[in-house]
């Protein structure tokens, strides 16, 4: 028998806040995350800006154990995790006996850390390599790191997977948690901002503000004048468990995952994305049991891409037919750029501020949305949506697609 | 109830396909062959120079051409892990009797991926190393991001299969394979594909070959799991692919069904990150939560396939952990790796292995461990060197990672009676 699934806390790093609340509070203030990169040296490049978390401080939040063994993806989720098993009141003690798990979603992990051992070696001779550094060089090195710090015995996963991982990690632990394989699991992502990462977007024609490297460029999703996005960085979790483990430890519920969707594009072209994420959406709708109508808001993955968003606006046109003219559109990496893993889980916490009280945050800079453009939900405003359920939707640059969907109060009572 | 990290799919999940590219053969036939001969695949290492190390020999696939195997894609678009598992996916859908061009589209939307790695394309980091290191960032370009990674290896599959279902990449290192098929099963079970190719690929890496060498992991010219002399693992590369449909499915196309998945297990030591857990528990954990999920009990299987990877501490604790689940009984059963002749072929291990249990499932052949001359535990038995002919309804796949995930699968053989 399939198991209700609820989410129970959240916990984020992101450039903006420290907190969900203070994430939701920047997002409808329409606050920027994009800066000059400090991060690593930019010089000569076309490009200098992206989301950065900057003074990022792990020991406020982890103590004093040694961090040294630990990279910047490590450490991000080390904090997103402490802060969400906190939000849904599981301490170490609980937590280690209730065996939580863990689905993270990641694109690269830490290429960062991968590259730097490899040039090291290379430098200096293999024998300069570091074992301790070997360690994180495997793409589940985030995973495992936060299993052992924070004593997560459950199943332990990672998902690779670009904007849509995130989404795809919280939609393999709630098919872990529906059919009895699990009672609680951390979901959500990881993605940190490195050099290679930055260079290969770069160069992959993606990024905003490659004309002029001294003006700045804000990502626009949707927007008829939209150039690309901006690189960002963070960590994102929601709780996720079983209804009846939560109500018989007294949890705070937030919301239901009513059902999510994944489909793939095998054609490659914005066509196929479209599609791809019309079945996505189909599939957490049916999965759920509910129609269109039920949907009352969205948080997309547009980030400014040309294709993408316009493939993605396409998609979830397609899947929610009547309803998509006016149905309200937040797109979060207006604020917070592109952070791969980590955005699934973003903009999943952004949904859940939405569903709590009503306020639905703009588009910063959106001014004008293309010709013909499918959704007419898009503003530059925050403004109050009755939002009983809301879709979260990705579409990834390599063809990917994933939908969730989540009910307030609610559906949960 | 105790929910456990582990599933039996319903309904039940057949594996009609397999698809290999390692180190000692090309297709499901040659490496079957390969294995059962005892044959190994270690070689100087050719595909970097080794002159640094103290250690030079690799499982590599050597002189392989994935060109052929591609039929929409351009090959020089992926990098060399997605051309194995192009291959190994064309394999397996051929052996299989499916043709993806013969399939209706609206199969095709809901035919899937799930592939595991532990390092996805790590050549393409490397040659960014390399510009990096020679001052010459210009020579970057848009290939590194279309190339490495690692989910561009699912979706390479995809792509050139016309696949529009779920598409996973699952990078648990060293049992990614273990849990690529675990997670194409619960796809499967949950209504969400009715076709899923899963499996396992890596290509040969310095990185890889460093990090280990730096361990002292690596043995210096053979693989020796469970012997007493052994001095560490190999590393490997390769690719397989698994067909996995629903029993009736499988059933209704008339099928070759080499076994069922029957169940699998999971866990997780949250103790050390490349050191596995000194009493073995996660590893425990996973094989009782495999056998739980299966409804079968530790008597019941005629074939272990280890993880074995040959390292001193590895096969130490994996016997204490094989001792632990199957008690007095654990001489009775036969328990073998096949890292033996193939080294560590990393993300790619454990679906290799698990395509191993199937053709002993279907073949009544058991694979060896070669090289085995002094057993480090007398009273087991650990297939040495020859293979052995019995009969094996159902078989148990290890594999352990870093991080410390644990992933065991059974497989059991299908039989029309009752089955």
């Amino acid at each position: 028998m399939r198991r209700r699934v609820v989410v129970t806390g959240a916990g984020q790093v992101s450039p903006l806040a420290d907190s969900t609340d203070g994430l939701a509070a920047a997002l409808r203030a329409g606050a920027s995350a994009l800066s000059p990169i400090d991060l690593f040296e930019t010089a000569g490049l076309p490009c200098r800006q992206a989301c950065e978390v900057r003074g990022f401080d792990p020991a406020a939040t982890l103590g004093a154990r040694n961090l040294r063994p630990i990279d910047r993806s490590g450490r991000l989720l080390l904090v997103a995790a402490a802060r969400a098993l906190e939000a849904s009141g599981l301490d170490a003690e609980a937590g280690r006996a209730r065996g939580v798990g863990l689905a993270l979603g990641t694109t690269f992990c830490s290429v960062r850390t991968i590259a730097e051992f490899d040039r090291r070696s290379l430098e200096l001779g293999p024998s300069h390599a570091s074992p301790l550094d070997f360690a994180n060089c495997v793409i589940n090195a985030a995973a495992g790191q936060a299993a052992i710090w924070h004593g997560l015995s459950g199943v332990n996963a990672t998902l690779a997977g670009g904007e849509t991982s995130g989404l795809a990690a919280i939609a393999y632990a709630a098919l872990a948690i529906s059919a009895g394989r699990a009672d609680v699991m951390l979901a959500g992502g990881v993605e940190e901002l490195s050099f290679e990462s930055f260079l290969g977007h770069l160069r992959a024609g993606r990024l905003c503000g490659a004309s002029d490297p001294q003006a700045g460029e804000l990502p626009i999703p949707f927007d008829a004048k939209r150039n690309g996005f901006a690189l960002g960085e963070g960590a994102a979790l929601l709780m996720l468990e079983a209804r009846e483990a939560a109500a018989a430890r007294g949890a705070p519920v937030l919301a239901e995952l009513l059902g999510h969707g994944e489909a793939f594009d095998p054609s490659g072209t914005e066509e196929g994305l479209a599609a791809a994420v019309e079945r996505a959406i189909a599939a957490a709708l049916d999965d759920a049991g509910l129609a269109p109508a039920d949907v009352d808001c969205v948080f997309a993955s547009a980030n400014g891409s040309v294709a993408g968003d316009r493939a993605e606006a396409l998609g979830i046109a397609r899947a929610l037919g009547a309803r998509a003219a006016e149905l309200p559109v937040a797109a979060i990496k207006a604020m917070l750029g592109e952070a791969l893993g980590a955005s699934g889980g973003l903009q999943a916490i952004g949904l859940l501020a939405t569903l709590a009280d009503g306020l639905l945050p703009g588009i910063r800079g959106l001014e004008r949305v293309e010709a013909g453009f499918p959704l007419g939900g898009a503003t530059a405003a925050t403004r109050p949506v009755a939002a009983r359920r809301g879709l979260v939707t990705a579409a990834g640059a390599d063809g990917h697609a994933a939908a969730l969907l989540l009910g307030g109060r609610e559906d949960v009572e | 109830m105790t929910p456990a990290p582990g599933g039996a799919p319903s309904p039940r999940v057949a594996i009609t396909g397999l698809g290999l590219v390692t180190p000692i053969g090309i297709g499901k036939d040659e490496t079957w062959a390969a294995l059962l001969a005892g044959r190994s695949g270690f070689a100087p290492v050719e595909s970097f120079d080794t002159s640094a190390f103290s250690v030079h020999v690799g499982a590599e696939v050597r002189g392989f051409d994935a060109s052929p195997y591609f039929r929409r894609l351009d090959p020089a678009s992926v990098g060399r892990a997605s051309g194995l598992a192009i291959a190994a996916a064309r394999l397996a859908l051929d052996d299989a009797g499916l043709d993806e061009a013969a399939m209706d589209p609206r199969e095709a939307v809901r035919a899937g991926v799930a592939m595991g790695t532990t390092s996805g394309e790590p050549r393409e980091v490397e040659r960014f190393d390399d510009a990096v290191l020679a001052g010459a960032l210009d020579r970057i370009g848009p290939e590194f991001l279309a190339r490495y990674p690692c989910h561009t290896i699912a979706a390479a599959i995809a792509r050139e299969l016309g696949f529009g279902g779920v598409n996973a990449m699952l990078p648990t290192a060293c049992a990614a394979g273990n849990y690529a098929i675990a997670h194409a099963a619960d796809a499967i079970a949950a209504g969400r594909a009715h076709l899923m190719l899963a499996g396992g690929a890596d290509a040969f890496s310095r990185i890889t070959y460093t990090g280990f060498a730096r361990l002292g992991a690596i043995a210096p010219e053979r693989c020796q799991p469970f012997d007493r002399g052994r001095l560490g693992m190999i590393p490997g590369e390769g690719a397989a692919v698994i067909v996995l449909e629903p029993l009736a499915r499988a059933l209704a196309r008339g099928a070759r069904i080499y076994a069922e998945l029957a169940g699998y297990g999971l866990s997780c030591d949250a103790h050390h990150m490349t050191a596995a857990h000194p009493e073995g528990e996660g590893a425990v954990l996973a094989m009782a939560r495999a056998l739980s999920a299966s409804g079968a009990a530790p008597e019941d299987v005629a074939y272990v396939s280890a993880h074995g990877t040959g390292t001193p501490t590895n096969d130490r604790l994996e016997v204490l952990a094989f001792r632990r689940v199957f008690g007095a009984g654990a001489p009775r059963v036969p328990i073998s790796s096949i890292k033996s002749m193939l080294g560590h072929t990393m993300g790619a291990a454990s679906a290799i292995e698990a395509a191993a249990c199937a053709l002993a499932i279907a073949t009544g052949r058991i694979p060896p461990t070669a090289n085995l001359e002094d057993p480090e535990e007398a009273d087991l038995d650990f297939v040495a060197n020859r293979a052995r002919e019995r009969d094996v309804p159902l078989a148990m796949s290890n594999a352990y990672a870093f991080g410390g995930n644990n992933a065991s699968i059974l497989l059991r053989r299908w039989a029309p009676a009752g089955g």
